[in-house]
């Protein structure tokens, strides 16, 4: 499978277990992980709060490096500069300079890229208003409410024209109606041929964007499969491979 | 590589919109004008300019060198810390290019603020530095003390004088004795005789009547000063030497007639009673007029920023490996050990007769010392304060260790630690 051309990340048995200062194992966070992502679709990589879903991420980007197994993407190793040019990444939380401007933090990417500064100020303008903060352009970023900490990081993994965007829980922070906006523009890039790998609890939400999805738990694959084909809803299918939710020991306190 | 101006740009961003570097800055200007006021020197005007030049300009070079120590330890480990600087890292950029950019804005942010002290020294030094030249301190020209060694090894170790423990230790433990030794060998100077050093004037002018100063240490057998009496010449070029009390002696050499010496060679006849001793390595120099002040605090400055970007590039290797506190720990037990074990070592040259403890101290402040020697023999205040010449070979030398060489290879190995060094 990792030899088809269209496969553009690829995990071939990963692990990837936390050791404490002596080297002892502490957390088996990601465990014998197997997964293809093709071109041009949405892969949603769905999970309960630490199922590993933000490790994968970190693998794949060459973040974290793999206690076993492979990473390729586009076929190369995932610290090469090559694959890195490729690629846009929004992290869980937006990790900001804050005291550069929101055009600053843009321009400071592209030229990371190598977009020439003509071609990185025409990208940074274009960028901010397609997440609504052109107003704030010149504001810095240290000031800004979570949301729109969101939308520049958002903006910011979008300034290189990337292949593969790779999204960990991008509407993490936003109101429903940026949620929405942030759901359309993923339609809208994944139709523009850009392959997307996100990550979410949002069943909802990944419903309406992912093609294919891999349900996490443990850090193991449960459940793997294309959104139109489940059959339930996605919840109903996440559930049923999780397991029913965990309750929180309200009872006690509720009691008293 | 235009990443690395993006990165550098940042960097600095980040220094300036902290307002670090501007209250550095400031700091800086004040001592260097505080200074004069609050150090009391010796009523001289000269001696203002010394205290000035050697305190204030030293002091802004601590500030800056422990300043940008600080900045550096932080700047990988901070980012890294809050989490931003996997954001650079998932980008096209050489992770080499992240260190090095990064070296190169906090040298240029040390190497700026020194320039501002040092545009403010002649000012706050009140005499005038117009028309102040400099000096080239000659040496005679003699084997090096490393050849010196060399050479008296073999007749050393047959010698019956020499200590048993001595001979049985090892070679390079006897060779830095002898080194040692070299720099302190005195000569004696008899009543009535005539001691001779030849010096060689390459790249300086030919010495010219009233230009050239001949300077001594003298000290008799008995170690005192005192009844010196002589004449001292340089080709057609002479001086008379008598009755002078002083540890160091200077005297002007001019054109007074009489016969001619040899051409380069600086000849002292002994005219007192007492026979003279002085190390020719170190108490007999030529002083010959080299350029201005002005260019020799220009190139004491780049000197002085060598220092800084070195120290600044081993805080971002540290950084790259470390946690900020430990890096900067880490960074300022290495500083003060380097401070110390050039002395260390200087006063301690064997080891016979240490205790175990004695000898590790003594290996590693040896070890410190050669690894820091780049460093630690660069400190150009104190000639430029006696208006010696910071010579711009020495400077050339600096900027390709301290400033090219060296943190490249840091950069580079930054670079190596950077992606596996796992984010906690
Ligand atoms: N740097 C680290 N050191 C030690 N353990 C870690 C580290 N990062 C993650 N873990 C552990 O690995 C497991 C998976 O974490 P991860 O962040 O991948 O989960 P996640 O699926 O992204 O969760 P969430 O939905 O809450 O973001 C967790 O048990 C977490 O505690
Ligand atoms: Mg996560």
């Amino acid at each position: 499978m990792t030899m088809e051309p269209e496969i553009v990340v690829s995990l071939n048995g990963v692990s990837k277990t936390f050791r404490d200062f002596w080297l002892r194992p502490t957390v088996v966070a990601v465990d014998a992980l197997s997964l293809g992502v093709r071109r041009g679709e949405v892969f949603g990589l769905l999970g309960p709060n630490g199922s590993g879903k933000s490790t994968t991420i970190k693998m794949i980007l060459g973040l974290l490096s793999p206690s076993a197994g492979e990473v390729r993407l586009f076929g190369l190793g995932p610290r090469s500069v090559a694959a890195r040019r490729r690629l846009g990444y929004l992290p869980e939380l937006s990790y900001l300079h804050p005291f550069l401007t929101a055009a600053e933090t843009l321009r400071y990417y592209a030229g990371l890229c190598s977009l020439p500064r003509r071609e990185a100020s025409r990208r940074t303008r274009e960028l901010l208003a397609m997440v609504g903060l052109e107003e704030v352009a010149n504001r810095p970023v240290g000031g800004f409410s979570k949301g729109m900490a969101r939308r520049v990081a958002l903006a910011s993994a979008l300034v290189g024209r990337p292949e593969l965007l790779v999204l960990d829980e991008p509407t993490s922070g936003l109101d429903p109606i940026s949620t929405k906006e942030v759901k359309t523009l993923v339609k809208a890039l994944a139709r523009g041929g850009m392959t997307v790998l996100t990550t979410s609890h949002m069943l909802a939400d990944a419903e309406d964007i992912c093609d294919r999805v891999m349900i996490l738990n443990h850090g193991k694959s449960v459940a793997e499969g294309r959104v139109a084909e489940l059959g339930t809803s996605l919840e109903e299918f996440f559930l049923a491979k999780v397991g029913d939710v965990q309750d929180f020991a309200l009872a006690p306190f509720l009691k008293g | 590589m235009m990443a690395f101006f993006d990165i550098f740009q940042l960097e600095l961003r980040a220094l300036s919109r902290s307002w670090s570097l501007a209250m550095l800055s400031a700091a800086s200007a004040a001592w260097m004008l505080a200074v004069p006021r609050l150090v009391v020197g010796d009523g001289t005007a000269e001696g203002m300019r010394e205290v000035c030049l050697r305190y204030g300009l030293g002091g802004v070079m601590a500030l800056v060198t422990i300043s940008m120590l600080a900045a550096a330890t932080g700047s990988l480990a901070r980012e890294r810390a809050a989490k931003r600087l996997q954001l650079t890292m998932v980008r096209p950029v050489r992770y080499f290019m992240i260190a090095a950019a990064k070296i190169a804005a906090l040298a240029s942010a040390g190497a700026a603020v020194l320039a501002l002290a040092c545009a403010l020294a002649p000012f706050a030094a009140g005499t005038a530095a117009e028309g102040r030249r400099c000096v080239h301190v000659l040496h005679p020209v003699m084997p090096s003390p490393a050849e010196e060694a060399k050479a008296m090894y073999a007749e050393y170790m047959k010698s019956p004088d020499t200590p048993e423990a001595v001979k049985k230790a090892r070679r390079s433990t006897v060779l830095r004795i002898l080194e040692t030794r070299a720099w302190d060998r005195y000569e004696t100077v008899r009543t009535n005789s005539t001691a001779r050093w030849r010096f060689r004037f390459d790249g300086v002018e030919a010495p010219r009547s009233g230009e050239v100063l001949a300077r001594f240490r003298f000290s008799n057998v008995n170690n005192a000063r005192q009844d010196v009496a002589g004449e001292l010449r340089l080709g057609s070029l002479s001086a008379v030497v008598s009755n002078l009390t002083q540890a160091v002696l200077v005297f002007p050499l001019a054109d007074r007639g009489g016969d001619a010496g040899e051409e380069g060679v600086l000849t002292f006849r002994n005219d007192g009673k007492d026979a003279l001793m002085m190390r020719p390595r170190r108490d007999v120099e030529l002083l010959v007029p080299a350029d201005s002040f002005v260019w020799n605090l220009l190139r004491s400055w780049a000197e002085m920023a060598a220092v800084v970007t070195l120290v600044v590039a081993f805080g971002v290797f540290l950084s790259a490996a470390l946690g900020r506190p430990v890096a900067l720990f880490t960074a300022i037990v290495f500083l003060l050990v380097s401070e110390m074990s050039p002395s260390v070592v200087e006063q301690y040259p064997d080891e016979f007769g240490a205790t175990l403890s004695d000898r590790i101290g003594l290996m590693v402040a040896r070890t410190v010392a050669d690894a820091t020697h780049p460093v630690s023999s660069l400190s150009p205040l104190e000639r430029l304060s006696r208006d010696e010449c910071v010579e711009p070979r020495e400077v050339v030398r600096a900027v390709a260790i301290n400033v090219v060489a060296l943190p490249i290879l840091l950069a580079i190995l930054a670079a190596f630690i950077l992606p596996r060094k796992q984010e906690e």
